[in-house]
């Protein structure tokens, strides 16, 4: 099968997975929906339905709204960093899952850098943004040595390292940091210098992180397509036997992809919290962390789709949070719904029959041309 | 009934055996089994012995034929079934669950149960301990697998065959991991269990194994039955004609080589397995530029250990390894292949390629960090086609595109594209490990022409290859391994024929030391 075929092929079966998971979506909205008659539950479940394809994008009146569609970007500033982080550890086959932890320590640094070391503005941003990626890079250090030295699941080390991140913070902004002039634990504001300026003024929040985010979604697809460095990552993730024999250096590469992972949660960490925030307060594991396991799945652990995988889940998220307001839809409904999204992309035979069908059609038809060539 | 002689435990009539993929491992083979004798099964690597067994065992299903069980005509669909005509097979590996005990291992699927629900575990004890008594195989019932030593686990493996009532055994190279004190040891049990009644059927191709306890063996080459006969009324010689030998003659055509320096030198090089058995035993060899040197031998007498000691895949028990006079013992692959080295592996799936890696990636994975390959930190995406589409026009590689998966093309283009990797890698040496195995002629004609072509120009090639036609038609010269030594080397391997090879092979003859060390050319 052809680059093309393949990518069809994919797109359909994405769509078709979504079809799927819509449709049982609907069902379940129909057993939570409000009304006692078949007739009355069916119409609010067509109205929960309206709330959670189309409304995302409109405004009250039903009107398509830009603010509507900012908010949705905006959401997808941190989710983008972490669907990129997990991409590049995954493609290593490295399940690291560090990247929730990785994006509450990067915001937590990058604050303590934007709070008590004052600088230009602009370059106070960088620096605090940076301080944030490198204090995750060092963090991610720690499953990926165990990993080449000692053979240590990344898996459990990085999902057990995430709640270790979270309770040092916690502890450290409780005993530390707190602004004890407030009623809930935060910290102080940050030095305006370190903000993250803001891309379009209507209230969405959406910064000019939005931006660097695409960049970077643009800059980690070359250095996984286009450098020596993301070649054997890749070359790794797929037969580590073949990529030792050939002579790279395993060890140093898988640690290599987790630190790079850690920058990029790192990166997202401190642009999330400096856009979108005047002080720190997270007090649990964000969940964007999560989200970008989803995203990465969706993505097929490529760079360039992390973007509209992203898009993907925020209108979603939009459309459950909608629905939950205005039709008394539980709101863990979305939970259930990316699950089962989630289910059908990662599993690998789905729709592998028809793959199969259509494999062996264009073999027929390359030696009907063959022949025909004759 | 009448018709089947019931002087057999196992008739196995004019059994066929074609796997889906094409392959036919068992073409007309006729085996039977007398009851209450050892029956060897012999046979090179390939020659269909397993398939055979696994087709006694209900774990393949013969394509026709027809297998008769103590004169019963049966359809042995799954190992249940073959359990239930009294067949029990002992596997190479061994099937035991290492974390539980040997007692729960015995009633593994046949649980002894307290009040219908709660495990008796002393009544599995006491059971084990029965059967152990009963045929004399020694075992500790509360001993976890995991910790016994590799003699008991065999042990264990049988008593749990004779547990479920098995009558027919089948012990497929049960020496193999064996050593000698354990194989002397299981020796005495087997002989135990044939006085008691019982039907052994014992897969190996070492010949003093056979002699010494075998009472008929049969034996298959390249799936075909060869023939039956009384162990004491045979000579390790005429078993070895029956074993080894070549059904086609491909030549290849090639001039006389002109070697001068040495390239590879390795001294003294051992290698002691998990198990604690020696593999590679002071092997001592030379090979030099423009030359061929073919290692011949059956497989498993060290040839594979060999390999993966000159690539780094195994550590050296002790002994030297040069090329062209720097060590390279200890050093990485990326070292290794800097010194000039280039491996065409064994098991192309699992080293050669990376299978859902696109041909232009696989081609470019030595030298990925190469100058020539990258300008600054990116890839010099245009030199890459470049090269990879000069590999596939020199190598043919037929495929639709250098962006199509390796993993979707047949074996020989999968092939081609090792080759084409580690021929234009720049070697000075190069190992040349099974580099036809199981590839269409096309292709097998292919590369042993650009393995003949490279050494006359140059090139230090190491061939080793479980195809004596191969081996011996492409060497210059020839080693014998066996048992982790040279047995013979053979200065002009186009002087050689089978039956002297086999006899080699065999470990039936072996050269003076000071005819071996000829192969070091000092």
């Amino acid at each position: 099968m052809s680059k093309k075929a393949s990518l069809r092929f994919s797109i359909l079966r994405g769509f078709v997975a979504i079809l799927i998971s819509l449709f049982i979506a609907s069902i379940l909205i129909f057993i939570s929906a409000e009304g006692g008659s078949f007739g009355e539950k069916l119409s609010s479940t067509g109205e929960a339905l309206v709330y959670l394809i189309v409304r995302p994008i409109l405004n009250g009146k039903g009107a398509f709204s830009v603010k509507s569609l900012t908010d949705i970007l905006a959401c997808m500033i941190p989710t983008i960093f972490t669907g990129l982080a997990t991409c590049v550890m995954f493609s290593a086959n490295q399940f690291n899952l560090g990247a929730e932890g990785g994006i509450m320590l990067g915001a937590f640094v990058s604050a303590l850098v934007a709070i008590y070391v004052p600088m230009g503005t602009g370059i106070h941003m960088v620096v605090a943004v940076l301080a944030g990626a490198v204090s995750v890079a060092v963090m991610m250090l720690i499953p990926g040595i165990l990993k080449a030295k000692l053979d240590v699941s990344e898996m459990v080390c990085s999902l057990m390292l995430n709640y270790v991140v979270m309770y040092a913070i916690k502890f450290m902004m409780n005993t530390y940091f707190a602004d004890k002039t407030k009623g809930q634990v935060q910290s102080l504001p940050f030095e305006k210098t370190a903000l993250v300026p803001q891309l379009i003024n209507n209230g969405s929040k959406l910064t000019w992180g939005f931006i660097l985010a695409l960049i970077f979604v643009a800059l980690t697809a070359l250095f996984m397509y286009r450098t020596r460095w993301g070649y054997a990552i890749r070359m790794i993730g797929i037969n580590r036997d073949f990529a030792k024999y050939s002579g790279m250096k395993v060890a140093a590469i898988i640690v290599a992809s987790q630190v790079i992972g850690g920058v990029l949660a790192g990166l997202g960490g401190g642009v999330e919290m400096l856009g979108r925030n005047e002080f720190y307060s997270w007090s649990a594991l964000p969940g964007y962390g999560w989200t970008g396991i989803t995203i990465a799945c969706i993505a097929g652990n490529n760079p360039i789709l992390v973007p509209l995988a992203a898009f993907f889940i925020a209108y979603l998220d939009k459309g459950c949070n909608l629905m939950a307001t205005y039709c008394g839809i539980p709101a863990q409904l979305i939970d259930i719904i990316q699950a089962v999204i989630f289910l059908f992309f990662a599993a690998e035979q789905f729709l592998s029959g028809y793959r199969q069908k259509l494999v062996v059609r264009s073999a027929q038809q390359e030696l009907r041309e063959k022949e025909g060539q004759k | 009934m009448a018709e089947y002689n019931s002087e057999y435990a196992v008739e196995m009539r004019h059994i066929s055996k074609v796997y889906p993929n094409g392959v036919a491992a068992n073409q007309d083979v006729d085996l039977c089994v007398r009851k209450g004798e050892i029956h060897a099964l012999m046979g090179e690597n390939g020659a269909g012995k397993s398939t055979l067994m696994k087709m006694l065992f209900g774990l393949e299903q013969p394509t026709s034929g027809e297998i008769i069980v103590n004169g019963e005509k049966v359809n042995l669909t799954s190992p249940t079934v073959a359990i239930a005509h009294g067949i029990g097979m002992v596997h190479q590996h061994f099937m035991l669950v290492p974390s539980l005990t040997v007692a729960e291992n015995m009633v593994l699927g046949m649980v002894p149960k307290k009040n219908g629900v709660l495990i008796d575990y002393a009544k599995a004890v006491e059971i084990t301990k029965e059967y152990s008594e009963k045929f004399n195989l020694e075992v500790d019932p509360d001993a976890k697998v995991m910790d016994i030593p590799v003699g008991m686990k065999q042990k264990v493996e049988i008593l749990k065959a004779l547990v479920r009532g098995a009558k027919i055994l089948i012990l497929d190279e049960p020496t193999a991991v064996l050593t000698t004190q354990e194989t002397s040891e299981l020796f005495k049990e087997l002989v135990n269990l044939k006085k008691q009644g019982y039907t052994i059927i014992f897969i190996s191709h070492k010949l003093n194994e056979i002699m010494q306890i075998t009472d008929r063996l049969s034996v298959l080459r390249g799936g075909k039955f060869m023939g039956v006969r009384e162990t004491k009324d045979v000579t390790p010689q005429e078993i070895s004609r029956l074993m080894v030998g070549r059904d086609v003659v491909l030549t290849v055509e090639k001039d006389q080589a002109k070697p001068t320096d040495t390239v590879l030198s390795v001294r003294d090089l051992e290698y002691v397995n998990e198990y604690g058995k020696t593999m590679v035993n002071k092997l001592s060899f030379d090979v030099r530029k423009g030359e061929i040197l073919g290692i011949a031998g059956v497989e498993g007498n060290g040839q594979k250990e060999l390999v993966d000691i000159l690539f780094q895949f195994a550590t050296a028990g002790g002994g030297s390894v040069t090329v062209n006079g720097e060590n390279i013992l200890g050093l990485n692959q990326a070292q290794i292949r800097e010194k000039g080295v280039a491996l065409i592996p064994e098991d192309r799936m699992l080293y050669g390629i990376a299978g859902d890696a696109s041909i232009e990636e696989n081609l470019i994975s030595d030298r990925c960090g190469k100058k020539e390959l990258n300008s600054g930190l990116m890839f010099n995406m245009k030199k890459i086609h470049q090269m990879s589409k000069q590999l596939i026009e020199d190598y043919i590689i037929l495929c639709k595109s250098a962006e199509q998966k390796v993993g979707m093309l047949s074996g020989g283009n999968i092939q081609k594209v090792v080759v084409a990797r580690e021929f234009s890698s720049n070697p000075q040496l190069i190992i040349a490990d099974q580099p036809t195995r199981g590839i269409d002629v096309g292709a097998t004609e292919f590369i042993r022409k650009k393995l003949v072509e490279l050494s006359r120009s140059g090139i230090a090639v190491l061939l080793i290859s479980a195809d004596l036609n191969e081996v011996m038609e492409l060497s210059d010269s020839l080693i014998v391994m066996h048992g982790g030594r040279i047995a013979g080397y053979f200065e002009d391997a186009s002087k050689l024929d089978d039956e002297m090879m086999g006899e080699y092979m065999l470990g039936l003859k072996r050269q003076s030391e000071e005819e071996i060390r000829r192969v070091c050319h000092e």
